[in-house]
């Protein structure tokens, strides 16, 4: 039994003037303890509002479908009083920019003893202690705990709220873009330390980003979203060296190539809208090797090789024959 | 004590407002075109003597120069001069309307504050309800009927309940303090609750404003994300913070709402500072008038510089 | 009453660029799109005619005595008469014509004055800008309604001595705003480099600021027009409106002057103040709508009243 599996996962967002927008629609993947997964795409893909749903952070006009297992037990089944229980004690959560995930007027000793007081980890005294010593562990001086957030930089600020997001001792740690918006060398330290309490605390890491670089560096597999759909999913390697879904291809191509030895190629055009129901493959308008089953019918995910699945019909045995 | 050259900083600022409204008062009702206490022609009550005795007063036969030294030399002894209307001292008269107006001031305010708390923050929660559409809706009706019309409505409506004039009942003679107590409390009724219907609206409309800024903010998120129950969340993160820029405008605005209540004074004979104005001006009781502008004056910049020392103590993020 | 709590925006915080655009398509796009500024501005709209056709709308003569002091409401003076024997409804129709006409007019004069140093600030910056802003803080503390009272006693009630005093009051918070307003276009490339063509001051300030700065002052204009209108009528209660002139404000005083209450004469009373509060509270709403499209606030709201909802798994196919 893994850890975490999400099963089947879709999100609508119910729309000012009617209709609905399907923003998640079917993802699927699982983690186990010490394993890192990335979950990589454009901005608007849906991977943002996939890992707030494994939460029940969602707004009051959203609905959920599917299965969200910890440990076999769907925390999602009636919604927001199953899910509730589990929060930073069992998935806890990075977000992006931790300019504003901190309460400004709070002392972020303070935050970080919230949780631990409000799960039973620890009170009073104990937790002020235990709170420091986490800051130390991320690499801010325990007297850092009495200090507001604002009195922190861009960098200290994340790794306080690492800090924070593991007071609880939890299973499973959601990064949303934890380094966005930072400057590279402290883009490094944060992910080498992600890396290392991964490995040293054997936490399941699931990492949102746009950046490939980043997913390179610390995770193992990978799960490639395409308008709400998981497009690839594989080991890391494999997607860069054998990426069996066009779109996986051409992004790790659109990353600027250190060396220069690559040229930068964008991919042109625009998502599809999720207002309205897809016809065939989302990304066919878009693809350089659309073929005929592609407008007219939905690719589903298939294996393609050792832990290694697409949804894409160039992988299916009629397009190894025409080609 | 944390950033005490900002309260220096700020009260030294409040303080050169202060002698600012000052000089300003004085040209106002001295220097200007259409200088009402020497043109004493218009007072009336003037009797030779006393236009005498205000001419030396005053210094009227001085230079502006000069008067208005001698203006500034009797304010630093606490004198005002003396009212026309009944030869009592503007000061003692001052602190007695000051007195009146306050109580009934304070308790339609602390009415308006808890209204408006209370159904901003609501609203705010059931935002875009029929709820939260219908309340705002009242509170914005509530902000614009006139005031003076508002308290009308209210006689109209409970004259046969509450006493609709003055302070208190002049028939009732001798009365124990607690009589004299209650009789003025409800008296204070109808003015207050007219403060507070005028007020509210406004509140509501800023705490509401607040709450849906700071719900929408990541912190929220994060607290939401930590298991707590929605309404700690509220109560700790988003009320909390969202209480920061309120509290200030809340503070800002008594300072203006002393002074804007000669309308309900007027109507319900209310003898506060704000009707001391207004019959100050048809008297043309200056002295009183010029007095009572200056200590209203007073009153707005002395609570701007507690909104303001209040911010900084409440926000960490305010440094210098 | 004050502007700065429903605008919202504080020295300090600027409204989000709009493209240049005319003046007047702006209003027409936030009434097009929000229907609670419609409704405010038709309402407010539907008052400007009736005050400006009332000698023609009116159904009787503003000095026509067409019954006794305080005649009941009937079916020829649905809304009474006055301590005149007048026709209520005709004393509400030239009662707007002065309290409107005071509001738009005191309006445009606290627009003027506060636009002009609010651009004057914002642009010279420096010495230009610390003084007028000291004065702006010393205006800012006078206590409205003295004041008010005050120089219109001085002064005495003229129409345009009301109009200057309440515009005299209210050009502050206005004066705030452009001036944060053209310090952030300041700072936009277009305008730097028009300055580096030589281009004058004047110049630069016409074609390239003022249209951005437009709209919100657009926006202030109109929640100032409500304070404006809501001044009038205290002042005029106070009986230091202009005497020849009725207005609303002068509707009510009169009425509580002349003991309309006691004669149990509610509709003496009533409607005027209805008739105040109406386009003062289509003011707000246009004004307010307004101030949320320039500055348009997350509408992300991460709590709230109502959860998300679970949908059951059904067969593949059918979600």
């Amino acid at each position: 039994m893994t850890l975490l599996e999400v099963r089947d996962l879709h999100v609508w967002f119910d729309l000012p003037h009617g209709g609905e927008l399907h923003a998640v629609q079917g993802v699927g993947f699982e983690v186990d303890p010490g394993q890192r997964l990335g979950l990589v795409g454009e901005s608007g893909c849906g991977k943002t509002t996939t890992i707030l749903a494994l939460m029940g952070l969602l707004p009051g006009n959203a609905t959920v479908a599917g299965s969200v297992l910890l440990d076999g037990e769907d925390i999602l089944a009636v919604g927001e009083d199953t899910v509730r229980p589990h929060r930073w004690k069992d998935v806890a959560m990075v977000f992006q920019g931790a300019m504003n995930a901190l309460n400004p007027v709070r002392t972020v000793g303070d935050q970080i003893v919230e949780p631990m007081e409000l799960h039973g980890i620890a009170e009073g005294e104990a937790a002020r202690r235990s709170a420091r010593e986490l800051l130390e562990m991320v690499g801010i001086p325990g007297s850092g705990a009495s200090r507001y957030p604002h009195e922190f930089s861009g960098g200290m600020r994340q790794r306080a709220a690492l800090a924070m997001a593991l007071a609880c001792q939890p299973q499973v740690l959601l990064a949303d873009e934890p380094t966005t918006a930072l400057d590279v060398m402290v883009q490094a330290q944060i992910l080498e330390m992600l890396v290392a309490l991964s490995t040293e605390l054997n936490l399941a890491l699931i990492l949102v980003t746009h950046d490939l670089p980043v997913v390179a560096q610390v995770c193992e597999r990978a799960a490639v979203m395409y308008a709400g759909r998981i497009a690839e999913a594989g080991p890391v390697d494999a997607l860069y060296h054998d990426p069996r879904h066009p779109y996986t291809r051409l992004l790790f191509a659109a990353t600027p190539d250190l060396h220069g030895e690559r040229d930068v190629v964008s991919i042109p055009g625009t998502p599809p809208r999720l207002d309205r129901p897809i016809v065939g493959c989302p990304f066919q308008p878009r693809c350089d090797r659309a073929f005929e089953p592609c407008p007219v019918e939905r690719p589903e995910l298939m294996g393609v090789g050792s832990n290694h699945i697409a949804a894409c019909h160039l992988n299916t045995v009629a397009a190894w024959n025409g080609a | 004590m944390r950033g005490i050259d900002y309260v220096l900083k700020r009260t030294g600022f409040a303080l050169i407002t202060v002698f600012v409204a000052i000089t300003l008062n004085f040209v106002l009702f001295r220097a200007l075109p259409g200088d009402a206490i020497t043109n004493l022609s218009r007072v009336p009550h003037a009797t030779p003597q006393l236009k005498r005795a205000i001419a030396k007063e005053f210094g009227l036969d001085k230079s502006k120069w000069q008067q208005y030294v001698i203006y500034l030399e009797q304010l630093a002894k606490g004198n005002m001069g003396i009212s026309y209307e009944d030869q009592q001292p503007v000061v003692s008269k001052l602190k007695e309307k000051l007195a009146n107006t306050i109580p009934m001031v304070a308790l339609g305010t602390v009415i308006a504050i808890l209204l408006g708390v209370v159904t901003g923050v609501i609203s705010a929660w059931r935002r875009g309800t029929y709820l939260d559409n219908l309340s705002t809706m009242t509170a914005m009706a509530f902000y614009s009927f006139p005031t003076q019309w508002l308290a009308l409505m209210l006689i109209i409506l409970l004259a046969g309940f509450f006493p609709v004039s003055g302070r208190t009942d002049v028939f009732l003679l001798n009365p124990s303090a607690w009589q004299h107590f209650k009789d003025v409390m409800i008296h204070m009724t109808l003015p207050a609750l007219t403060v507070a219907l005028t007020l509210y609206g406004e509140y509501t409309l800023i705490v509401r404003s607040a709450m849906l800024e700071t719900l929408g903010e990541d912190y929220v998120l994060t607290a939401r994300a930590k298991g707590l129950k929605p309404w700690t969340v509220v109560r700790r993160h988003a009320f909390r913070n969202a209480m920061l820029p309120t509290v200030t405008l809340m503070a800002i605005s008594l300072g203006y709402i002393v002074a804007g209540q000669i309308l309900i004074e007027t109507v319900f004979g209310w003898p506060g500072i704000g009707r001391a104005v207004f019959l100050a001006v048809s008297e043309r009781d200056f002295p009183m008038l010029q007095g009572a502008f200056l200590v209203l004056t007073l009153v707005v910049v002395f609570f701007n510089l507690a909104a303001d020392l209040l911010y900084f103590r409440l926000d960490p993020r305010i440094t210098t | 009453m004050s502007t700065a709590p429903i605008l919202g925006l504080e020295p300090g915080v600027t409204a989000d660029v709009v493209p240049a655009r005319r003046k007047g398509g702006f209003v027409w796009q936030v009434i097009r799109e929000r229907p609670v500024a419609a409704v405010g501005a038709s309402v407010v709209l539907a008052f400007v005619l009736i005050a400006v056709l009332a000698p023609v709308l009116a159904p009787y003569g503003l000095h026509e005595r067409v019954g006794p002091v305080y005649g009941r409401p009937s079916r020829q003076h649905l809304l009474g008469l006055d301590d005149g024997g007048i026709d209520m409804i005709t004393l509400l129709m030239y009662g707007a014509r002065t309290s409107l006409l005071v509001g738009f007019a005191a309006t445009l004069v606290a627009g003027v004055i506060g636009g002009g140093i609010g651009i004057l600030a914002g642009y010279f910056g420096g010495a230009v800008d610390a003084v007028l802003m000291r004065v702006t803080d010393y205006f800012l503390v006078i206590p409205d309604v003295p004041f008010m009272i005050v120089v219109a006693a001085l002064w005495g009630p003229s129409l345009t001595h009301i109009i200057l005093v309440i515009g005299l009051l209210l050009w502050t918070t206005t004066a705030r705003i452009v001036r944060s307003q053209v310090k952030s276009i300041r700072e936009r490339v277009y305008v730097k480099r028009a300055g580096a063509m030589g281009a004058g001051h004047a110049r630069i300030v016409l074609r390239h600021i003022l249209p951005q700065v437009a709209p919100i002052l657009v926006a202030n204009v109109v929640l100032t027009i409500a304070v404006a209108i809501f001044d009038e009528t205290a002042l005029s209660f106070l009986g230091l409106g202009d005497p020849s002139k009725i207005s609303w404000g002068k509707i009510i005083e009169n009425a509580f002057q002349r003991t309309a209450l006691s004669s149990g004469a509610w509709w003496a009373i009533v409607p005027a103040g209805i008739c105040v509060a109406l386009p003062i509270l289509g003011c707000t709403l246009v004004g307010q709508a307004m101030e949320d499209a320039l500055n348009p606030r997350l509408r992300v709201s991460h709590l709230g009243a109502r959860k998300f909802r679970v949908r059951a798994m059904v067969a593949k196919g059918e979600l």
